[in-house]
């Protein structure tokens, strides 16, 4: 009976937010990923000061093709993500499970890619401290795989509660949140990509 | 204890949205390779491949990220930074 | 529907509030402490540096050790007193104010919280290693050629910084999705508008300061070249980067203070708020605004002198919506049957003074005032008009008025009398000399100044030491009364908003039952049995 009651009154803490089709957890996910516009944009913004007012021939080096090929993989992944959420959402917890693996596979191999280009231009020189393009491309980049690298730690945090039935057709929200943030990751990459490589 | 989370007025994407989506990422993400490798002038493919992108991130951002049928305010949330954020690297670029 | 008692009980003791505690009402009170003790912190640093002020000359502090005495003292009252202290009312009040029974997300608060003393403690420790002493604005080159306490700086701001994010998140995630039945947005009070407008940018500024402390990190740790002018780099890059979020900062360490004296002016004039919409709307303009006008702190920098006009016009037009808050108070408190308490005292000192900083403040928007005044004493004393007149002011008004609802006990009011006149005595005996010093022509960050300014210097120092002396009254007040002060009641002040309507403490939950609302906060003076327009429901033992 307290029990109920209690499960009643939490019900009711979010009723406002219900009442605006706004789900906390999303909102709180939202005005996250908010900020984290700003703090990439932040970096861009500088990474782009550089590059407009003292553009570099290191640029040159860039492979456009393999990390082109990387983005395929990344973008692939936001596919498993959104997938996963939708099996679970009709029940299907085997599905969620394997599409989870998926995205996991896929973004491991993305920082494998990313390791690669970033091995290739070591090998020209280039590093954090070799020039100024060295200095904003890796920290641009860098920033970018850490927060990718958080992202497989939650997919497999999410991945090991789908095995535990942790999630249903009738609670999967933190699936959703998760994909949130996992799309947003993919969705920093399609500007950089382009900022970096294709512009 | 959890809430239904969609929006009882907007109906969902489904799979098949999702699929059609991730071919235009595919498609768009190739026409980007391949006018890279082309070879065109720098300044003349900036404009094309910027707006590419915007296309990509907008797909990802309405379909699987589900701002389509959720609450307005999470694009209002979504979109607002990103206006402030082109002015201030424009404004970090010129000083 | 109701708790069961034990739910309710208020208890748990002191000990509590060195744990992990997920209540935000626990947590507002570690801030709330916790700030204060940073606040005496960068005070003594305040009053080592005026004592080597107090005459010309070297006395007994080199340049190194003057540098990095000012250096921390900025950024202790900045990063670890007043941005955090509102957040920590915020804390408190938000979820009582909005009828809820805690934070949307009640671990993450606790986070926040805790993230505060170990980033402290860092920043104090700098002094072991070499503190930071390149001002609080840290411009490059000097902050990535100074020795490593600067890097510790750099790491404590960051910890602040995503504590400070994080809140941001809970508040405005608790305001939109918690509020209690019939609590509209045009019904809340008008703190919670100031904690939303503030919450707006902390979470779009804060990263981009973020971004930039990374830089210098990076620059001072990987040898990047991000500032380094001899190899491409540039410095004027971080001026933009940090005065992006710390101009926005100075809002964020204002607008909730705006909202504590917007909830004191009616209750000790016993009249509603006079335009509360005006009031909510320009709190969000003024935040809004707030994003676009950083680089008038840059007009000397060498940036292009038409780029500059903009952020001069911006940097104006932010005047309107705080002369409308100025008017709309004053407006409120006229003719009103006003009861000179000390939350009131100091909120009015609030006015006053935070008119002084802010009318200096659109001087200093002028471009061609600027260029003589700038980086001299009359910023010095503008800044510290609204930042110590100003928010110190309301903070205190603040702690004195939400006292017997946090503690349970009221505060002896003649000790709250003493501490106001020594504070306002202090405050402008300290801070007027400033402004004529800085119009002479005495520069800012200096150890040692030309012998015509000593009469100035004495003065301010006279008035540090008062002001530092003025903290004690205060210190006793609050540790005696809170110990064995008198029980206070629920409702001492028969105030309206929510967190009145409960218990003194309040209890566990908050509420012994959820309030439903239907009429606005501030309907002082009004019958109370209309029609349609009940109170808020009262808890018992009111």
């Amino acid at each position: 009976m307290y029990e109920a009651t209690q499960s009643a009154d939490e019900a009711g803490m979010f009723a406002a937010g219900r009442r605006l089709g706004l789900d906390h957890l999303k909102l709180g996910m939202w005005l996250f990923l908010a900020s984290e516009v700003m703090f990439f944009g932040g970096l861009i913004s500088a990474f782009l000061h550089f590059k407009i007012n003292n553009p570099s021939p290191e640029s040159a080096f860039l492979d456009v093709v393999l990390v082109g090929l990387n983005t395929f993989v990344l973008l692939t992944s936001s596919l498993t993500v959104v997938l996963g959420l939708a099996a679970i959402q009709r029940g299907d917890r085997r599905g969620l499970i394997g599409y989870l693996a998926a995205t996991i596979l896929l973004g491991t191999a993305f920082l494998v890619g990313q390791a690669n280009e970033f091995a290739l231009l070591y090998r020209h020189g280039i590093s954090l401290s070799s020039s100024l393009f060295g200095s904003s491309f890796f920290t641009l980049t860098g920033f970018h795989g850490l927060h990718v690298f958080v992202g497989i730690c939650w997919a497999l945090s999410t991945l090991f509660k789908a095995v535990r039935s942790g999630y249903s057709q009738g609670s999967y929200l933190g699936v959703e949140v998760f994909g949130l943030y996992w799309h947003f990751v993919d969705i920093v990459w399609i500007i950089l990509f382009t900022l970096i490589y294709l512009i | 204890m959890q809430m239904d989370t969609r929006s009882p007025s907007k109906p969902r994407a489904g799979i098949r949205t999702y699929l059609v989506v991730f071919l235009g990422l595919a498609v768009i993400t190739g026409v980007e390779i391949g006018l890279a490798t082309v070879g065109l002038s720098r300044s003349f493919r900036a404009p094309i491949f910027v707006v590419l992108s915007l296309a990509k991130a907008s797909l990802v951002a309405a379909f699987y990220m589900h701002l389509r049928s959720d609450s307005r305010f999470f694009t209002a949330i979504f979109v607002t930074p990103v206006v402030l954020i082109l002015a201030v690297a424009v404004l970090f670029v010129i000083a | 529907m109701s708790m069961s008692t034990e739910a309710m009980a208020p208890g748990g003791g002191w000990r509590r509030y060195f744990t992990w505690n997920t209540d935000h009402k626990v947590i507002g009170v570690q801030y709330l402490v916790t700030t204060f003790c940073f606040f005496l912190i960068g005070g003594l640093l305040a009053m080592l540096v005026r004592a080597e002020l107090a005459q010309p000359g070297p006395d007994f502090l080199n340049g190194t050790e003057f540098n990095r005495f000012l250096t921390n003292h900025g950024s202790v009252m900045l990063f670890l007193w007043i941005i955090p202290v509102l957040a920590g009312f915020g804390n408190y009040l938000v979820p009582l104010m909005i009828g809820s029974r805690d934070m949307a997300f009640p671990n993450m608060n606790a986070l926040s919280y805790w993230l505060i003393p170990p980033a402290g403690l860092i920043m104090l420790a700098s002094f072991f290693v070499g503190a930071a002493e390149a001002g609080w604005t840290a411009y490059a080159p000097l902050s990535i050629q100074t020795p490593v306490g600067q890097t510790l700086w750099a790491v404590s701001v960051m910890i602040l910084g995503t504590s400070s994010l994080l809140g941001a998140v809970n508040f405005v995630t608790t305001v939109f999705t918690m509020r209690a039945e019939g609590m509209t947005f045009w019904r809340l009070p008008l703190f919670v508008w100031g904690m939303l407008a503030t919450s707006l940018l902390v979470l779009l500024a804060t990263p981009v300061l973020t971004a930039g402390l990374v830089l210098i990190a990076m620059d001072r740790m990987a040898g990047t070249l991000f500032f380094s002018a001899s190899n491409g780099g540039d410095p004027i890059l971080w001026q933009n980067m940090f005065w992006f979020y710390s101009h926005p900062a100075v809002y964020i360490m204002v607008l909730p203070a705006m909202g504590i004296v917007s909830e004191v002016y009616p209750v000790f004039s016993r009249k509603p708020i006079f335009g509360y919409k005006a009031i909510a709307m320009s709190s969000m303009a003024i935040s809004i605004l707030g994003l676009t006008v950083w680089a008038h702190h840059m007009f000397t920098s060498g940036m292009d002198p038409r780029l500059r006009i903009p952020y001069m016009i911006s940097s104006m037009i932010i005047a309107v919506p705080t002369g409308i808050k100025i008017f709309s108070w004053l407006a409120t408190i006229w003719d009103g049957k006003i009861r000179f308490t000390t939350p009131m005292l100091f909120a009015l000192g609030f006015i006053s003074m935070f008119l002084i900083g802010g009318i200096t403040g659109i001087f200093l928007a002028a471009i061609p005032i600027d260029l003589h005044v700038h980086d001299t004493y009359f910023v010095v004393a503008h800044l510290h008009f609204v930042l110590f007149g100003g928010s110190v002011s309301a903070v205190y008004a603040g702690l004195y008025y939400w006292f017997p609802k946090i503690t349970g006990r009221m505060y002896d009011e003649r000790l709250g009398k003493v501490h106001f006149v020594a504070n306002f005595v202090g405050t402008n005996l300290t801070y007027l000399p400033m402004f004529l010093a800085g119009l002479l022509g005495m520069p800012r960050r200096v150890s040692d100044y030309s012998p015509e300014f000593t009469t100035l210097n004495l003065l301010a120092t006279l008035g540090a030491f008062l002001l530092g002396t003025s903290a004690l009254p205060f210190i006793y007040n609050a540790v005696v009364s809170w110990v064995s002060g008198p029980k206070a009641a629920a409702n001492p002040w028969r105030a309206l908003t929510l967190e009145w309507q409960t218990d003194s403490p309040p209890p566990a939950e908050n509420f012994h039952q959820l309030p439903v609302v239907s009429s606005g906060p501030y309907d002082y003076g009004r019958p109370l049995a209309v029609p349609g327009q009940a109170q808020a429901v009262p808890a018992a033992g009111d």
